[in-house]
C-alpha cells in the first residue's frame, strides 16, 4: 500500500482497468477491504460504490445501518434544495442565527457547544442573520453543527424525510438534528448505510434530484468541502472530490463524488466504526485508495 | 423628538380594517388572542405604513434606534410581511423611547435581533399572545460587542432594564420558553395599543374573527347558503 501511494507523485493520467481485469480486481478489493478492517480494528465496515465510466457497482455490508455522524447534513441539504426548487424556500432568505433549538425528546431547550463546532463562520452571526445559502454552505464545507440545526428548523424534519421518499432514497433515516443529547440517550439517532448515502449522490450526481440546477448548486457546495482526510487523502492531489464527511468518538465516514479528468465520475461511501478506544484511524483513506486503484489507478500500480 | 421623527418622515398611520384581505388575515386587528396564561388580549388596529426599505432605514424613532430595527424578521414572518409597503403597531414608538433610556444605562449599543421586535400573530413565534405582537417588545442577543449568553451577563443587563423604569418588564434567566430566556433579554412594556392623535375611533368594526377573511370565503358562504334551501320544495 505505502509503495502505491508513493506513485501518486507522478502526474500520469488515470485510466480505467481492461474490462478483464474487473473481476480480479473486484477479488482484491474484497481481499484488501478485509485487510483493512482488521488491520484498524474496525467494529463495522460498510462500502458502496458506483463508476459511471465503468459502471462498475460494488459494495461491502453496504444495506447496514450506521449513526449517521454528520453524513446527514446531505439529506438536509436535500431537503433545502427541495423547498428552493419548489419556490417555497429562497436562497437569500435571512435566518436568524439563534443557539437555541427543542430537543425531539419532551421538547426540551437545549443548545450547542460552541467550543466544540468549528465554525465561528456561523457563531460569529449570533443573533444576527445568515442565509439560507450561506448556512448550506457552511452546515457542509465546515460541518457546522449550528448551520445544520438552523436549516433543519428552516424546513423540518417532516420535509428532509419526504425528500428522501420522493426520490426513493431507502437508508437514510433522519429523526432530528445534531447534538440532541436527550434523544441521543434515548437512543433516537439518525441512521445511513452506504447504499443509502450512494443513491443520494447518484441522483446528484446525474443531476436528477430535483433540477439540474439544484444539483449544480448541491454538488458546487460539496466541492468546497473543507475536511480532507476521508476520501480525498486516498486519492492524488489534482482529483476533485465533491463529499461529506461524519465523525463522532465512534465513527468515521466518508461519502463522495470523485471526479478524475478524462473519466466520468465514481460515487463512493465509506462507513466506519470503532471502539472509541481505538480512534478513528485512516481506515476511510484507505479504502478510499484501493477503490481508486481497482477502479483508474492501474497506470500507478 | 428630533427632526426626523415619525410626523416628518410623513408615515401615514392605517387602520388595518382598511387593508386588503390578504393583510388583515396576516395581522389579524382587533381579534382577541390567549396569552400563555390564557389571558385574552386584543391585537392592535393602528399602524404606521412603512413604504419601502429606505424609509425604514432612515426614519429615527430615536437618536440610536432606526425604524428598520424594530421590523427585521426571518422566514418564521409570513411572506407576505416581508413586501414593502410593511406594518408596525404604533405603539413602536413608545418602545424606540424607553429602549433609548436602555441604552443609555447600558453604555453601549443595543441590538434588536432578527425577529425580537415586531412579530405579527401569523409569525411562526407568535404561538401564544406575547407583547412582540403590539411592537412593545424587543428581544437584545448582543449589547456593544457583548454577547448575552452566560446567566450573569442576562442578569445585569436585566437588572439595568428594570432600573429604567417600573415599566418594563423582563424575562428571567431560565430554560422554559416563553417565561424565561437563556440567550437573550427580552424586555416588553406590556400590552399597549396606541391610538394616533389624527385617528378618530368613531368607526366601529367588527373584529376579523367574525367575518370571512377573504372574499371567496365570502362567495362559499353564499354557495352554501343557496345550497341550504333544498330543491323542488316550497
Ligand atoms: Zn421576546
Amino acid at each position: 500500500m505505502a509503495a502505491r501511494a508513493h506513485h501518486k507523485s507522478e502526474e500520469r493520467l488515470p485510466v480505467p482497468p481492461p474490462k478483464d481485469s474487473v473481476a480480479s480486481s473486484e477479488v482484491s478489493l474484497y481481499r484488501n477491504v478485509l485487510k483493512i478492517k482488521q488491520e484498524h480494528e474496525l467494529e463495522d465496515l460498510g462500502i458502496s460504490f458506483f463508476d459511471a465510466e465503468s459502471t462498475i457497482q460494488w459494495s461491502y455490508n453496504a444495506d447496514h445501518y450506521f449513526h449517521a455522524a454528520s453524513t446527514m447534513k446531505l439529506a438536509v441539504l436535500l431537503g433545502v434544495f427541495r423547498q428552493v426548487d419548489r419556490g417555497e424556500l429562497a436562497l437569500d432568505a435571512p435566518v436568524h442565527v439563534r443557539n437555541r433549538f427543542t430537543s425531539i425528546v419532551n421538547q426540551e431547550p437545549f443548545m450547542l457547544d460552541l467550543g466544540r463546532d468549528a465554525d465561528p463562520d456561523v457563531y460569529g452571526h449570533l443573533g444576527k442573520t445568515l442565509s439560507v445559502r450561506e448556512l448550506s454552505y457552511w452546515m457542509i464545507t465546515k460541518s457546522s453543527n449550528l448551520a445544520t440545526n438552523l436549516l433543519v428548523e428552516v424546513v423540518g424534519i417532516p420535509t428532509i424525510q419526504l425528500a428522501l421518499d420522493e426520490l426513493e432514497i431507502d437508508g437514510i433515516r433522519v429523526l432530528r438534528g445534531v447534538e440532541d443529547q436527550r434523544a441521543f440517550e434515548a437512543g433516537l439517532n439518525n441512521e445511513v448505510t452506504a447504499n443509502g448515502l450512494l443513491k443520494l449522490l447518484r441522483l446528484v450526481a446525474d443531476g436528477k434530484a430535483y433540477s439540474q440546477k439544484a444539483c449544480d448548486e448541491m454538488l458546487s457546495i460539496m466541492l468546497d468541502q473543507q475536511y480532507r482526510s476521508g476520501i480525498p487523502a486516498g486519492l492524488p492531489k489534482e482529483v476533485r472530490v465533491a463529499h461529506k464527511t461524519g465523525n463522532i468518538s465512534t465513527v468515521h465516514h466518508d461519502a463522495g463524488i470523485v471526479y478524475i479528468e478524462g473519466r466520468k465520475p465514481y460515487v463512493l461511501v465509506i462507513l466506519t466504526q470503532f471502539a472509541a478506544e481505538t480512534g478513528r484511524g485512516t481506515a476511510v483513506a484507505d479504502v478510499s485508495r484501493d477503490i481508486f486503484n481497482a477502479l483508474a489507478g492501474s497506470a500507478y500500480e | 423628538m428630533n427632526e426626523e421623527d415619525v410626523e416628518d418622515q410623513g408615515l401615514k398611520v392605517v387602520d388595518a380594517f382598511d387593508l386588503d384581505d390578504e393583510l388583515r388575515a396576516v395581522l389579524k386587528p382587533g381579534e382577541m388572542v390567549r396569552d400563555a396564561q390564557g389571558r385574552r388580549h386584543r391585537l392592535p388596529r393602528y399602524f404606521y405604513e412603512i413604504p419601502s426599505h429606505e424609509v425604514a432605514l432612515k426614519t429615527r424613532l430615536t437618536p440610536h434606534f432606526g425604524l428598520n430595527e424594530f421590523v427585521l424578521a426571518d422566514l418564521k414572518e409570513a411572506s407576505r410581511l416581508h413586501d414593502y409597503p410593511r406594518y408596525v403597531p404604533c405603539a413602536v414608538r413608545l418602545l424606540a423611547f424607553y429602549l433609548e433610556q436602555f441604552r443609555h444605562a447600558a453604555g453601549a449599543s443595543v441590538h434588536i435581533a432578527v425577529n425580537g421586535g415586531y412579530r405579527s400573530p401569523s409569525h411562526k413565534l407568535s404561538q401564544n399572545a406575547t407583547p412582540h405582537m403590539w411592537g412593545t417588545a424587543a428581544d437584545v442577543y448582543r449589547i456593544g460587542s457583548n454577547i448575552l449568553k452566560t446567566k450573569e451577563a442576562i442578569e445585569k443587563y436585566n437588572e439595568l432594564a428594570e432600573d429604567v423604569s417600573d415599566e418594563i418588564h423582563v424575562l428571567p434567566y431560565g430554560h422554559v420558553t416563553g417565561r424565561h430566556a437563556d440567550d437573550h433579554v427580552h424586555l416588553d412594556l406590556g400590552y399597549i395599543t396606541l391610538i394616533p392623535r389624527e385617528i378618530s375611533e368613531d368607526r366601529m368594526e367588527q373584529p376579523q374573527e367574525n367575518r370571512p377573511r377573504f372574499a371567496f370565503e365570502e362567495r362559499r358562504r353564499v354557495d352554501r347558503r343557496a345550497a341550504t334551501v333544498p330543491a323542488g320544495e316550497e
